[in-house]
């Protein structure tokens, strides 16, 4: 990377090390409740500790004029403190700002809040029976952040939204169809763990003009969810973002900084807010999902029909989630071409910590319903699991459900690279010695990138030829700067020590959707592309006057304007004899798309991300420990932009999915967390880790548009892991993570059937 | 109970700061150092991000109290580059194979690195994984920081 010096040295920027002069550190009193009415806060002993500035509650919210109590992306439902009602463990309820960490959080701990316990609900097939508390009235309005978001409210008890594909005539073709399977999944609440917590930093200068320093992944929405909660313009809210340690899509959208900003309001002084390791678990979570899949097979062993019904918890707030339910819903079908779809997707509010964004959106929780069914169906057909899926696997010239047709589908090859890679084929029985049984598994996935979707960003070059490119989009640890950098230098033939990525500071960068949705090296990177053929042009009309040449037989690159006849003019030359300081170029990439609220017709993405993953594990029936041998990984990248950059994004996804596969889930009695901290919550370590990891991808020429790689491997990591498990085993696992005690409980179940009754 | 001042040797250097006895480590160099290499990524000592060396060895310094570090000596990953800015093997042999991704792990898993080469010079590719298993890098650049071990060690064994 660019910036690899800062890495090692420690010195990298990053929103854990600013100070300001003045700066007043803050602390939340929490919810220590899953859900209650409140009665009484007293704050009385929390204004005695030493150092103290303030202490706000709901109320004091209220009582200010010209601020929105409430906040969301989608929609307006979580109160920047709690307000009459609690609705979560870990909800804030009361706002300290002191003069140093140690004070606030002292403090916070002084609070005294007196609840009116009401009854919860923490499962989302649960939340959504009539006989279950009601989380919240109809929503009070659609947030700021996608005005192409169709929400359909109202859709049942504690739904936030639901997403529909209606495609043929699904109950028919079940009907007829040869062979049905109908299985349940499930995935539980996990947590992204960056290892950098949230942090904001808020000043609010004497004309009210408000800094940000934020570990956001989606400063422009910050920009525009703090100006419509504080009644400040656009120009009036400035978010910098230095490096992120880690995002994963924990860091998407408002979360802190209302918080934040409103202390910086009331004292009139800078404030922080560091987040600990504890709070970070009840901040943002993923999605728990319950997927019940129902599909129709034929006699050939075609999909002739899939009706999925998916519920993802979303927590007490909505976050993101009716806008996820989406991705999930149309992921559900997987990369197979399947005439009849019938798919309801919904969002559920439940007594946990909000859901958001997290690193495979939705269509994580899709593939291991969709992929671990693939093998049970194979499984009870008695067939080999990747001929069924090579049968029905989406090929170049088919439609999707959505009814947008499909291009480079790569799905076959990346599957039969996997699966030689760990040397699998249908014949091969799992291995056994002693306790320990070796098996193999794979699966394949489909991930969408969001659409529309827009990036705009501006290049500027220097009179000593030199190149600054201005860019909103966010260094977390994927390359984005050299990524960026290594597209400029590419197109232009500037040295790469003499370009600068720029770091994301929204009163001088231009505007970018978000850093998400493995969009950046895509949408950021044609959009640089783009403010560099601005640039080239002018550089071409300078260039024509200098050398007297028709500007459109000029070439830009290496460096120089080219004539046909080979004489040339440097880049520095060209910009000093404007005699202007800097030449500009501004560019801006957009996809256009869209569902229909009622069939899920339209366009889905902008184009369509593919992976596949295989295993070998090795299971102990005695003990339930897993063991992953090797895992091999490929996926289709249309063009490879840095290779080591795209191996870690892969390497990283495997660790992912190893984690999600092995042991991460939150875990929840009546709403409380059990071990928010990483002793109880595993992470993967070295020892995790595949003992063999290869990493692939395959690339479709020059011309190939390029995939983002940030999630693409994920998704089907799980279910490769599964399947092969489910081999060793002898039994069908469909809940996520496969811990030693899950193992071990199949294990048993599958020689008491192997056995027989009576027996 | 007031801060007063201690002295610890940090990076080679005599500092005097001013701490509470039970203040931990990890606060004191951050906040009265300005030394912003060590991090909190987890409080109880179980990701390894504050790592710092302590007469060479590693350890948490967000469980360290500041008293217990106070007559050692204390290294930081900013203690490692040379006095013109040059940088030790292990962070040129992190930055060679890229290993890693936000790097917030990153001084934390040199530091460790270095105490491991210095521990085991013919150290191999397992015993290797199972001393960082106490770093964690939740981007998963394990593969790659492997890589960079097993370079630096030799880096080490060739001195240049």
């Amino acid at each position: 990377m660019i910036d690899g010096q800062a890495r090692v040295t420690g010195r990298l920027e990053l929103v854990l090390n600013v100070e300001r002069p003045g700066m007043l550190h803050a602390a939340v009193a929490r919810s220590t409740v899953p859900h209650a009415r409140i009665k009484e806060i007293d704050v009385s002993a929390a204004r005695r500790v030493p150092g103290v500035r303030e202490v706000v509650t709901g109320a004091d919210v209220l009582a200010m004029d010209g601020i929105r109590p409430r906040f969301g992306p989608v929609l307006r439902d979580q109160p920047i403190l709690a307000l009459d009602r609690v609705r979560y463990v870990g909800e804030p309820v009361v706002a300290i700002a002191a003069d140093d960490p140690e004070a606030a959080a002292e403090a916070a701990f002084a609070v005294a809040v007196d609840y009116e316990e009401l009854p919860g609900v923490f499962v989302g097939s649960e939340a959504i029976e009539e006989s279950a508390p009601l989380l919240h009235e109809p929503a009070e309005g659609v947030g700021p952040t996608f005005p192409d978001i169709v929400l359909n409210l109202g859709a049942g008890h504690n739904v936030c939204n639901h997403f529909k594909i209606r495609k043929g005539d699904v109950d028919a073709a079940l009907d007829g169809a040869a062979h049905v399977f109908e299985d349940d999944f499930t995935t539980p609440v996990v947590q992204h763990v960056a290892l950098e917590p949230h942090v904001c930093v808020v000043e609010i200068d004497a004309s009210g003009r408000m800094t940000c320093w934020d570990t956001t992944q989606t400063p422009h929405v910050i920009v525009k969810e703090l100006g419509e909660l504080l009644g400040l313009t656009a120009s009036q809210v400035r978010v910098i973002v230095p490096s992120l340690g880690g995002a994963y899509g924990g860091k998407c959208y408002t979360k802190i900084e209302p918080l934040t900003a409103m202390l910086a309001l009331r004292t009139g002084r800078p404030v922080k807010l560091t987040l600990t390791r504890e709070e970070e678990f009840v901040t943002v979570t993923k999605h728990a999902s319950e997927f019940r899949l129902t599909t129709g097979i034929d006699d050939d062993g075609r999909i002739v029909a899939r009706r999925t019904r998916c519920l993802f918890n979303t927590g007490a707030y909505a976050d993101i989630g009716p806008r996820l339910i989406k991705n999930g819903g149309y992921g559900s079908p997987g990369p197979y071409a399947i005439p009849n779809v019938w798919v309801d997707s919904y969002a559920v509010y439940t007594n946990l910590p909000p859901a958001g964004a997290f690193r495979g959106y939705g269509q994580q929780q899709a593939a291991w319903a969709y992929e671990t069914q693939m093998d049970a169906i194979a499984d009870r057909l008695g067939i080999d699991p990747l001929e069924l899926r090579t049968m029905n696997l989406l090929g170049p010239d088919d439609v999707y459900h959505t009814g947008e047709p499909m291009h480079d589908c790569r799905f076959r090859e990346l599957l039969a690279e996997v699966v030689d890679g760990v040397g699998w084929s249908a014949e091969s029985e799992p291995v056994r010695s002693g306790s320990r049984v070796r098996a193999k598994g794979f699966a394949c996935a489909i991930k969408g990138t969001v659409t529309p979707s827009v990036s705009t960003a501006t290049v500027r070059m220097n009179e000593d030829g030199s190149l600054n490119v201005l860019t909103s989009s966010v260094e977390m640890g994927q390359g984005l700067k050299t990524v960026l950098a290594d597209i400029a230098c590419a197109r232009l033939g500037v040295a790469r020590d003499r370009v600068h990525v720029s770091g994301v500071d929204t009163a001088i960068t231009p505007y970018d959707q978000q850093t998400s949705s493995s969009r950046s090296t895509y949408c950021m990177g044609n959009a640089v592309l783009d403010a560099i053929g601005e640039l080239s042009e002018a550089l071409r009309r300078l260039a024509a006057r200098q050398l007297g040449a028709d500007p459109a037989l000029l070439e830009v690159g290496g460096g120089e304007v080219r004539a046909p006849d080979g004489r040339a003019a440097a880049f520095g030359e060209l910009v000093r004899g404007a005699a202007r300081g800097n030449l500009i170029g501004h560019g801006r990439f957009h996809t256009e798309g869209g569902l229909d609220s009622e069939t899920g017709q339209g366009v889905a993405s902008a184009h369509w991300h593919q992976t596949a993953g295989a295993a070998e594990v090795e299971v102990d029936l005695e003990t339930g420990s897993v063991e992953i041998l090797r895992f091999h990984t490929s996926t289709y990248a249309g063009r490879v932009v840095n290779r080591t950059l795209a191996e870690l994004q892969s390497e990283g996804n495997v660790a992912f999915g190893v984690g999600q596969a092995l042991f991460e889930e939150m875990d929840f009695d009546g709403g409380q967390l059990r071990g928010a901290n990483l002793g109880e919550y595993q992470v993967v370590s070295f020892d995790d880790m595949p003992r063999r990891l290869k990493v692939s991808f395959m690339e479709g020429g020059e011309r190939a548009d390029v995939h983002g790689l940030g999630e693409t491997a994920l998704p089907a990591v799980c279910p490769a892991i599964g399947n092969a498990v489910s081999r060793a085993i002898g039994a069908r696992i469909t809940e996520l993570p496969f811990t030693p005690e899950r193992v071990l409980e199949m294990v048993r179940q599958s020689e008491a059937v192997a056995v027989g009754p009576g027996s | 109970m007031e801060p007063s001042e201690l002295t610890l040797t940090i990076n080679g250097e005599q500092r005097t700061v001013r701490a509470r006895p039970m203040d931990m480590l990890l606060s004191v160099l951050r906040s009265e150092g300005k030394l912003f290499g060590a991090r909190e990524g987890c409080g109880v000592g179980m990701c390894g991000a504050c790592t710092v060396l302590l007469d060479g060895r590693p350890v948490s310094s967000c469980l360290m109290p500041v008293v217990k570090a106070q007559h050692g000596e204390i290294v930081t990953v900013e203690g490692l580059e040379g006095e013109h800015g040059e940088l030790d093997p292990i962070q040129q042999a992190y930055i060679d194979h890229n290993a890693f991704q936000c790097s917030f792990c990153t001084p934390g898993f040199i530091l460790a690195t270095k105490a491991l080469l210095e521990e085991k010079p013919d150290v191999t590719e397992e015993e290797a994984r199972a001393y960082l298993a106490g770093n964690l890098c939740r981007c998963g650049s394990y593969v790659k920081i492997l890589d960079a071990v097993m370079d630096a060690k030799e880096r080490l064994r060739r001195p240049s």
